[in-house]
């Protein structure tokens, strides 16, 4: 099979799932004990104006049509309107999108900057005490809950030692784009200070799970990639060990680790959720845990869906980037 | 069902590996916690003294200023119609009475630890085993029939995976609710807990039943079915194509007997396997939701703490001792998982090397 033709194959899967998505966020609702009349209305409200409500929000409609209209929509970018605010969902999610992936790149920065060289010098330096340090260090990185780890970097780096701030995102990277935009370069070197200094205890908060993964990634794959016989073939054909090590070996450990990274895109968004509201960051997490008490529907449904679709579409990406990089990959 | 072969590489791999000992150990020594809650518990997890709030754990110290009303035999001081007050630096001690110190309602911390665990090791068992149960189900028949049901279950399973697990665990949560169920502590109903308490000098008045956290429970098991699902299928897929399976099949056992009888006791071990990392994992999720205040629950490590946040400048222990339950747990099962994984799987290369 050829790559357009897998990427066919896959981009038809993915809209099944994502119907397949849609289609149980529509069922939410209808788990839910109460209609959602009872959020807009006091409980001792004139039944008139009740009636007069639910037909507004069209919930004594059949519920085909109320299902087709919730469908229709969504390929126009149309999520509803919030019950709460009466604004459009979409834009309300849009909103907070830059705030959650900026949390998460930052993590996977950070995890990708440090667990690689780690897991490579716990390979390279096999039972010695690097070895122990980084074993260690992974296992109690993979189950810390990161929520924790948040509130303790908080009582000890911010309020203790007052090095950084205990949370809010008084400025994002679509700020500071607009800032130097504006030509104003002296602000947006000032808002990506400020930034960075309120994104760093967050992206560490989030990313000392997928360090600790990569780290015993990296170590496996690298001891496995040592043990190959080409490793043994180019060095007893005298090629210098960093390039059998560098070149070789961990290029052939970062094929799984990638495939890896993307797999775990899922639990990096679960993650975002909870550190966002560890830190007040005001990103989809937030949001998803706003509505939630607000018992504002609409926004809830919006926002699954896009993490939701968001993921999918990011999974046909890694799929291909794969296929495309990996040529051994049958594609099916 | 265990084989005697895989018995034997389970004692070699213990022998060999300390990690695996300790977790052994870590996870005995936390079920032991939970069970025997009402008997080795200092106090009753709510049991409140305002008056010995924020008590430090042992080893540690405070000093905090008040604003305290002057008092002058026993009437309050009143200068141009103000109560006076003064600033007084008060110290707080820890004591031997409240090892790990108290909350922000002088509640002991190791009470609530102990009773904690029972939270989290009743949504870890039973989401796991309902997850199992799900996932198992759905993974053998699909692999075993192929075809149509293998996609129509593979693919709903696909859509599953598309939600972030914690983020479908909220909204799942969240929009329906907290069900718990109380049920009664078989040790306190017998009598049997306050009999031994008030034998060694304990305080009695535990709680009297066991909460159950229903909807927590379904709700991670809905969300990690999938995971035993795949590799029960993976499994079903190979086991299928065995020459025992097609001899029950000739001699005309029912597909359920050939499922149950032959399918399912060779692909217990990976499930087995991943049981244990999913016991640590939904403890996890678990943790997060009583964090968010989602669960319902009133005593749970991740609700407490949630509960030390407002203290975070004034008492650093009543979020650090909960969290570092979670922490000591989950390392416990993942060394054992790690065990059970390297004893029962050899083609896998194994981790941690000490």
């Amino acid at each position: 099979m050829s790559l357009s033709r897998f990427l066919i194959k896959r981009s038809l899967q993915g809209l099944f799932v994502i119907w397949g998505v849609i289609t149980v966020v529509f069922g939410l609702r209808f788990i839910s004990p109460g209609d959602p009349a009872n959020v807009l209305l006091p409980p001792d409200v004139d039944p008139e104006v009740r009636a007069q409500v639910i037909a507004e929000l069209g919930l004594n409609e059949p519920l085909y049509v109320q299902y087709w209209q919730f469908i229709s929509g969504i390929p126009f970018g149309d999520l509803g309107l919030s019950l709460v605010t009466r604004t459009p969902v979409a834009a309300r999610v849009v909103a907070r999108l830059p705030a959650t992936m900026e949390l998460a790149i930052a993590a996977t920065i950070v995890a990708v900057v440090i667990a690689i060289p780690l897991g490579v010098l716990s390979a390279t330096r096999r039972h010695q005490p690097a070895d122990y340090g980084a074993t260690v260090f992974s296992l109690v990185g993979i189950s810390t809950p990161n929520f924790w780890l948040g509130v303790m970097l908080i009582l000890v780096l911010a309020v203790q030692l007052n090095l950084f701030p205990t949370s809010q995102r008084p400025i994002g990277l679509d700020g500071i784009a607009m800032l130097l935009a504006g030509g104003d370069v002296g602000a947006a070197v000032d808002g990506f200070v400020t930034w960075l200094w309120h994104i760093t205890l967050p992206a560490i908060t989030l990313g000392t799970y997928f360090t600790a993964l990569i780290t015993r990634l990296t170590r496996s794959g690298m001891l496995d990639q040592l043990g190959q016989t080409y490793v043994r073939a180019s060095r007893a054909k005298g090629l210098p060990e960093t390039l059998v090590r560098y070149k070789h070996a961990l290029r052939n450990t970062l094929i799984p680790v990638i495939t890896v990274i993307g797999l775990q895109l899922g639990t990096l968004i679960g993650g975002a959720v909870i550190t966002e509201a560890v830190f007040a960051w005001p990103g989809l997490g937030t949001l998803i845990i706003n509505s939630i008490n607000a018992r504002d529907w609409p926004v809830l449904q919006g926002s699954l869906i896009i993490v939701a679709v968001g993921f999918v579409l990011v999974n046909i990406l890694v799929d291909a980037l794969y296929a495309y990089v990996n040529p051994q990959v049958a594609y099916d | 069902m265990i084989s005697e072969r895989t018995r034997r590489n389970l004692r070699r791999e213990l022998r060999r590996s300390l990690l695996a000992k300790l977790g052994i150990v870590v996870v005995i020594l936390m079920v032991a916690m939970a069970i025997f809650a009402p008997f080795i518990s200092p106090y009753s997890p709510s049991q409140q003294n305002l008056d010995n709030a924020r008590q430090p754990p042992l080893g540690f110290s405070t000093a905090e200023t008040r604003e305290v009303t002057q008092m002058e035999n026993g009437s309050v001081v009143i200068e141009d119609g103000q109560v006076v007050t003064e600033t007084q630096t008060v110290y707080t001690n820890a004591t031997f009475a409240h090892p790990l110190g108290t909350d922000g309602n002088g509640r002991d911390i190791l009470s609530r630890i102990i009773y904690g665990a029972r939270t989290s090791i009743l949504v870890g068992l039973f989401g796991t085993s309902l997850a199992a149960l799900i996932g198992v189900l759905v993974g053998l028949s699909a692999g075993f029939y192929r075809g149509r049901v293998d996609d129509v279950l593979m693919r709903s399973a696909d859509i599953m995976l598309a939600f972030p697990s914690l983020v479908l665990a909220i909204a799942l949560v969240g929009v329906w609710g907290q069900a718990q169920a109380p049920i009664p502590d078989p040790f306190v109903a017998t009598g049997i807990a306050p009999a031994f308490r008030s034998a060694v000098g304990l305080p009695t008045g535990m709680p009297e039943t066991v909460v159950l956290p229903g909807t927590v429970i379904v709700v991670v098991a809905l969300v990690n079915w999938v995971w035993f699902a795949r590799v029960a299928r993976g499994e079903a897929l190979s086991i299928r194509e065995e020459e025992y399976v097609k001899a029950a099949k000739a001699l005309g056992a029912s597909d359920g007997r050939t499922v149950l009888r032959h399918v399912l006791p060779n692909a217990i071990t990976p499930i087995l396997v991943l049981a244990t990392i999913q016991v640590a994992a939904i403890i996890l999720l678990e943790s997060a939701l009583s964090f968010l205040g989602f669960s319902g629950a009133d005593v749970s490590w991740g609700f407490d703490i949630a509960l030390g946040r407002q203290y975070q400048s004034t008492a650093w222990w009543i979020s650090t001792m909960p969290g570092l339950a979670i922490v000591v747990t989950v390392i416990g099962l993942n060394l054992v998982g790690d065990w059970l994984r390297d004893a029962l799987d050899p083609g896998i290369e194994g981790e941690g090397g000490v």
